[in-house]
């Protein structure tokens, strides 16, 4: 969707979602689809749940009119599946884009990372490894790898880094590897790193620095490839948005588990905004930080303690 | 803290003791409030309420925001108090009380973020309570709006000293109170026990005050205590705290605090803390709303109609 289009439009929709994210059945199909992604619509963010569900029920024609016919769509158990997957994607849509999350990367600036130093400045391994596992077409791991190189002008100054990108599919990873964007993905992007880390290439978009794609190591991963992701040892940071959603509780908890066991101790999950791993894994410690969350592979000495009790 | 420190500081708060007139209908109506509920006079809380404009147009502003939004405006004194309680009410007056208190005087820092956090905390505090089946949400609530008192006694106490220590604490992104005890020599824990002493708080809110920084160091247990000391620090993790970032992570389910509730609260430990948190995000603009409307400089005593 071009921009103009996409910003009227989204104007309008939210004006018109705001009406009717009182309407209890929204409420329900907010809770339905936490319970069946994990993904969850705070009160603020119920517009963006009331017209995802509006633009599907465009999609499904005229049979489909109100939220409760919608919720009926989204619970008939023939077409329960693929409807709340055509859903997730609605949700998602157009959320992509660099610098998404502002708080997570304040979070690794002013904590995560000056702990990380401090703790392993004892041991001497300055090596950081970073995973962005679901990478799609290259937003993340791109954000990560210019916010650490900026980091490694100071606190980071004589450590190494590397960023995995992994994606399931094909297409997405190629396009993550050209690492050309337009001006809505780039709509959070600083001046800053616009100058410094792009070069202008035609049409008005920008494309990524060879020096930053050095840094990252694009490959196809599939999440469920128990064997894969065996391989994928001695994470720090694992980042995971709006990637998970897509799965049933069963490979969630599978998927989980091989992230956890892939960090290194203190290690940190970090989850898209809304999303929740409430009855998916309880070995993660819940963290908070100002204005968001991490989850974090507990230390050993504090795991040891756990164990111990009786 | 030494005995001289202690006595300085005690002569401060009693100075500025002198210094508020408290609104005239505050004491009948306390009273009349602190009667058992089934002997609650209505029309006499009307009466009361309706006498005191600023009052009056405080309930009704309170009543009407978002934070307590009913689906019809009130516009009557009497359907205001209906719809908020009779608890509310009497919260709504020790606030009144309090900023009545705080204009017009010398404050380091910015008023409106000491309310904000008050009355974020006491909305956080109350829904935590309801969550995890606390026996007395309203009574969270009040807990959470006083539990910084020493903050305001502070900032109206030590205007000079004051002003740097929340500067140097925003610079630093460290706690309050850590910045406090270094630059001071005490906290506003200790500060506000002094004022709610004075003013003979109820005990269970002063110990609040005293010990919401350090339920572990209570001798017996205090789940109220525990309850303000996670909702303060939900509230200052998420956008409702002393106007700026504390850059630190904080494990809730590790804290001492977590288990002491706990054990009172079971529900507590199978709450979705997450989707919590993501709750919260919504306090953020209602708060900031209420604060706008009710402590705007520029109270205006004509808008109210005292239709009751």
């Amino acid at each position: 969707m071009p921009v103009d289009e996409a910003r009227t439009s989204s104007l309008d929709a939210k004006a018109a979602a705001k009406d009717d994210s009182q309407d209890p059945v929204y409420l329900k199909i907010r809770d339905f689809v936490y319970q069946a992604c994990g993904i969850y619509h705070s009160e603020e963010k119920m517009y963006l749940l009331v017209s995802a569900c509006r633009r599907r029920m465009e999609m499904l024609g005229p049979s489909v009119s109100t939220g409760r016919d919608y919720f009926q769509s989204l619970s008939t158990p023939a077409k329960k599946d693929q409807e709340t997957r055509e859903l997730l994607n609605e949700i998602t849509i157009g959320e992509t884009c660099l610098f998404r999350s502002q708080p997570q990367l304040n979070a690794l600036h002013n904590v995560i990372l000056p702990e990380l130093v401090t703790e392993r400045g004892k041991i001497s391994l300055k090596k950081l490894r970073v995973w962005s596992a679901g990478c799609s077409t290259g937003e993340e791991p791109y954000t990560l790898a210019m916010f650490l190189m900026e980091e490694k002008e100071k606190l980071l100054k004589d450590w190494v880094f590397e960023v995995q990108a992994t994606d399931l599919n094909d297409r997405s990873v190629e396009i993550a590897r050209a690492g050309v964007y337009g001006d809505y993905a780039l709509r959070n992007t600083p001046d800053l790193y616009k100058r410094k880390y792009f070069t202008p290439v035609d049409g008005g978009r920008l494309k990524v620095r060879d020096e930053v794609k050095a840094r990252i190591t694009f490959s196809r991963l599939n999440l469920n490839d128990d064997t894969r992701m065996l391989f994928m040892k001695g994470m720090d940071l694992i980042f995971c948005c709006n990637v998970l959603i897509y799965f049933d509780v069963t490979s969630k908890k599978r998927v989980v588990q091989h992230f956890y066991a892939n960090l290194l101790p203190n290690g940190c999950f970090f989850l898209g905004q809304a999303e929740s791993l409430f009855q998916v894994n309880d070995q993660f410690r819940l963290v908070h930080l100002p204005g968001t969350t991490v989850y974090r592979k507990s230390a050993p000495n504090a795991a040891a303690g756990a164990e111990g009790k009786p | 803290m030494s005995t001289t420190l202690r006595d300085g500081l005690r002569k401060r708060v009693e100075r500025l003791r002198t210094l508020p007139s408290s609104p005239a209908v505050l004491k009948p109506l306390l009273e009349l409030l602190r009667l058992p509920s089934d002997r609650i006079d209505l029309k006499r809380v009307v009466e009361l309420v309706s006498y005191d404009k600023t009052i009056a147009a405080q309930c009704l502003r309170i009543a009407n925001s978002a934070l307590y939004s009913r689906a019809q405006e009130t516009e009557s004194v009497r359907a205001a108090i209906v719809s908020l309680g009779i608890q509310r009410v009497e919260d709504i007056l020790l606030t009144c009380c309090l900023q009545k208190f705080s204009s017009g005087s010398k404050w380091a820092g910015d008023p409106g973020v000491f309310w904000r956090h008050s009355l974020g905390c006491a909305a956080v505090a109350q829904e935590l309570a309801e969550r995890i089946g606390y026996e007395n949400p309203d009574k969270a609530y009040l807990a959470g709006l006083l539990h910084d008192l020493g903050i305001l006694v502070n900032s109206l106490a030590y205007p000079d000293e004051y002003g740097g220590v929340l500067a140097t604490a925003s610079e630093k992104g460290v706690p309050l109170q850590e910045q406090e005890q270094q630059d001071l020599g005490f906290t506003h824990c200790e500060s506000g026990h002094i004022l709610a002493g004075l003013w003979k708080l109820p005990p269970a809110v002063n110990q609040v005050i005293e010990m919401h920084h350090n339920p572990a160091k209570m001798s017996e247990q205090s789940p109220l205590v525990t309850l303000v000391h996670l909702a303060d620090i939900l509230c200052r993790l998420r956008g409702l705290g002393h106007g700026y970032d504390e850059w630190r992570s904080v494990d809730l389910a590790a804290d001492p605090a977590w288990g002491r509730l706990a054990a009172t609260c079971p529900r507590l430990e199978k709450m979705d803390l997450a989707r919590f948190t993501m709750d919260l995000d919504a306090f953020v603009p209602r708060v900031q709303a209420l604060v706008e409307s009710v402590f705007s400089p520029k109270v205006e005593h004509s808008e109210v109609a005292l239709n009751h």
